[in-house]
């Protein structure tokens, strides 16, 4: 179970199978609704997350890829694209302060 | 953190095992799909039976797709395994397999591109440690040379004819399919395998490569629709729109956007996962398609990536509008009814528990950004 607080988080990763297509757009909604933070939201394949993420978020159907890609990084599954309640919920814990974990 | 509003498709080790396969072969084409349209919309353009017949022009076909294609792809499979190191060696030994074959080379390249960036990357461990100080660009530039150009050799000689081959009898499945009027049955396969994510691993992994080879031939092909046509994803989401969970019915018109307009068919995957019964309908809606596309004769000059509708119309041959448009719209008028009758046209759907809405959930938080 790993965990970080809101305020130590300072890379983003989304993660999709090609790194192309679903999560440059989920990284892109996310970097809107973080807009004012310092926060980087970048997009990548699944099997190169990189060792600086603070928080990785995927779908379900590739949790485990993203575990073994990046093992030890708190990891949010989320099941929907669009609205999201773990995505939702990230969001506003890194406004409002708080710990993430997974 | 996690929520269990849908049912969970948590990978087993075996299918993630099967994803990531499948995403290396993915990852050697993908990053090279502008290049696949480029050569694409030369071809349809410039060829004799195009809308601008060139001769100077078409001159370009041969060579991008012979040459600039498996070579891409190669450094792209080397840079995997082993950074520029392993490119430039996977360049280099896809260019044995192009020489020691007489058809497109993509089989080869996935092979070749990954496996001399391996050797390397094995030699590099070696040389690293017992390298003297001052010599390391010497002895660096000369592994890659050599290795390179060794597995260039073995290209040409040895595993370009057995690709070449492996290629030919590939082909020959994907003829008998046709020839038999079976290949509506891939559906069966291929509609199950892309909710589970496995949707570029088949396109551009399997499909896109034989797909081209195809192409080059005969100046079409119906392999890049099998799992690209956006019809049956349409479908399935028109009749979540009309007749789906009362909770996920706004969330639908965004979605059919980027579906079938942005092309991002991902987005489509949970609405099945989380009623896999539904999984009926796409199944019907592709296999009606590809049976649409196959009685018209319709096909594509290169991959509609990503599968959005107007990725589908740029790369239509002249006069090959209509059976696409049709396949596209049987796809889609299938896949909805099938979907609606397994949603029991929205009656019975409020006695259905849905403990957590999305659509609830995600108000709050935009009215505080």
């Amino acid at each position: 179970m790993a965990s970080i607080e809101s305020k130590d988080i300072h890379k983003i990763i989304v993660a999709c199978d090609a790194g192309m297509g679903s999560s440059v757009m989920l990284a892109g909604q996310l970097r809107k609704a973080l807009k004012g933070t310092d926060i980087v939201v970048t997009h990548i394949p699944v099997n190169s997350i990189p060792a600086d993420a603070d928080v990785v978020l995927c779908h379900a159907g590739l949790a485990a890829r993203a575990r073994a890609s990046a093992p030890g990084t708190v990891l949010i599954p989320f099941q929907i694209f669009i609205g999201d309640p773990a995505v939702t919920g990230l969001i506003s814990t890194i406004k409002n302060g708080g710990t993430v974990h997974d | 953190m996690t929520t269990d509003y849908t049912p969970a498709v948590q990978g087993t080790g075996v299918k993630a095992t099967i994803q990531r396969l499948g995403g290396h072969l993915a990852g050697m084409i993908m990053p090279n799909i502008g290049a696949f349209i480029a050569w694409g919309l030369i071809t349809a353009l410039f060829i004799p039976t195009g809308w601008l017949p060139n001769e100077q022009l078409a001159e370009l076909v041969g060579p991008m797709i012979t040459f600039l294609l498996p070579i891409l792809i190669g450094y792209t499979g080397g840079r995997m395994v082993h950074g520029q190191r392993g490119a430039v060696v996977g360049a280099v030994a896809t260019m044995g397999v192009i020489v020691g074959a007489d058809v497109p080379m993509f089989l080869g390249a996935m092979i070749m591109g990954p496996l001399t960036a391996l050797i390397l990357k094995y030699v590099d461990a070696y040389t690293e440690e017992r390298t003297r100080a001052g010599f390391e660009m010497l002895v660096d530039n000369f592994t890659a040379g050599i290795i390179g150009g060794a597995m260039a050799i073995a290209g040409v000689f040895a595993i370009g004819p057995v690709v070449e081959w492996l290629t030919a009898r590939a082909s020959e499945i994907v003829d008998w399919l046709i020839g038999q009027q079976l290949l509506p049955l891939v559906s069966l396969l291929i509609e199950p395998a892309k909710v589970l994510f496995l949707n570029n691993a088949i396109n551009h992994g399997v499909l896109g490569p034989l797909g081209v080879a195809q192409a080059a031939e005969t100046g079409k092909s119906i392999l890049f629709m099998l799992e690209s046509n956006p019809g049956p994803g349409l479908g399935l989401l028109l009749a979540y729109m009309l007749f789906g969970p009362r909770s996920l019915r706004p969330t639908t018109p965004a979605a059919i956007v980027i579906h079938f307009l942005g092309g991002i068919h991902e987005i489509y995957f949970p609405y099945v996962l989380m009623k896999p019964r539904l999984i009926l309908a796409v199944i019907a809606g592709g296999a009606s398609g590809v049976l649409t596309f196959l009685v018209t004769g319709a096909g594509l000059v290169a991959t509609p990536s990503p599968g959005s509708i107007f990725a589908y119309l740029a790369v239509t041959p002249k006069g090959g509008w209509f059976g696409v448009l049709l396949g596209i719209l049987v796809a889609t008028a299938v896949s909805f009814a099938v979907a609606a009758v397994l949603l029991g046209f929205g009656r019975g759907e409020k006695a259905e528990d849905e403990p957590e809405t999305p659509t609830e959930e995600s108000t709050p938080v935009k009215s505080e950004a």
